[in-house]
């Protein structure tokens, strides 16, 4: 949902200047299907052993209860991040200037919660504003 | 509609336990207790904020092309969304 969601914001981020890239644990080939299904016009990268999400402060391990869980319902986090571990990611949006400061963040602890593409898009509008 | 609300309503579908998802309501509340717990652990407090040097970092994509985000940066600002995969 948030990635359609972003995809439908894309050409106002795009007119601001900015990028928009798409971070998930999984290997290249579920990126790939998931690229292919929501026909996202932006990339989504591969971020093998949560390497990234870590040094942003964002993996976390399931707790064992969670997994079997997650285990009945078919995600097999296992094969899909290509690790044994069942690590995931908490859902968040990063906005990053040109000097790699970061000008907002939104973590979610709570995976049902998301911020609208428009604060992103309000945030990037403020960013270009603050060089002319 | 806003992002938000179609989340709300996907939630609120979910957690009835009628069609189509049909949860249990044991599994609702082993997601509720997993959600509390991550809360409490502080664990988003300790996450990179505002303020903070983001890393840099270089990934594959979809089709196994190298992105790095020097490269990305030098063009403009870049926003960055981490999601937990395609299921």
């Amino acid at each position: 949902m948030e990635l359609e969601a972003l995809q439908a914001a894309l050409p106002d981020i795009q007119r601001l200047g900015a990028n928009l890239v798409a971070i998930c644990p999984e290997l290249e080939k579920y990126g790939r299907s998931v690229h292919r299904r929501l026909t996202l016009s932006f990339d989504v990268l591969s971020d093998r052993g949560l390497q990234i999400a870590s040094q942003f402060g964002l993996a976390f391990e399931l707790p064992d209860y969670l997994k079997t869980v997650y285990a009945q319902f078919g995600s097999k986090l296992d094969e899909f991040n290509g690790e044994n571990a069942y690590r995931l990611p908490m859902p968040a949006r990063y906005v990053i200037d040109t000097r790699s400061v970061i000008r907002s963040a939104d973590v979610s602890p709570d995976y049902t919660v998301r911020p609208e593409p428009s604060e992103t898009v309000r945030t990037l509008q403020e960013l270009a504003k603050g060089k002319a | 509609m806003s992002l938000q609300q179609n989340l709300d309503d996907f939630k609120a579908k979910f957690e009835s336990g009628g069609p189509p998802y049909n949860a249990p309501k044991s599994i609702i509340e082993i997601f509720h207790r997993a959600t509390d717990e991550l809360r409490r652990s502080g664990l988003a407090e300790r996450a990179l904020k505002t303020g903070d040097r983001a890393p840099a970092f270089t990934l594959n994509n979809q089709d196994g092309n190298l992105i790095s985000s020097a490269d990305l940066l030098a063009k403009g600002p870049l926003v960055i969304t981490f999601f937990r995969g395609h299921w």
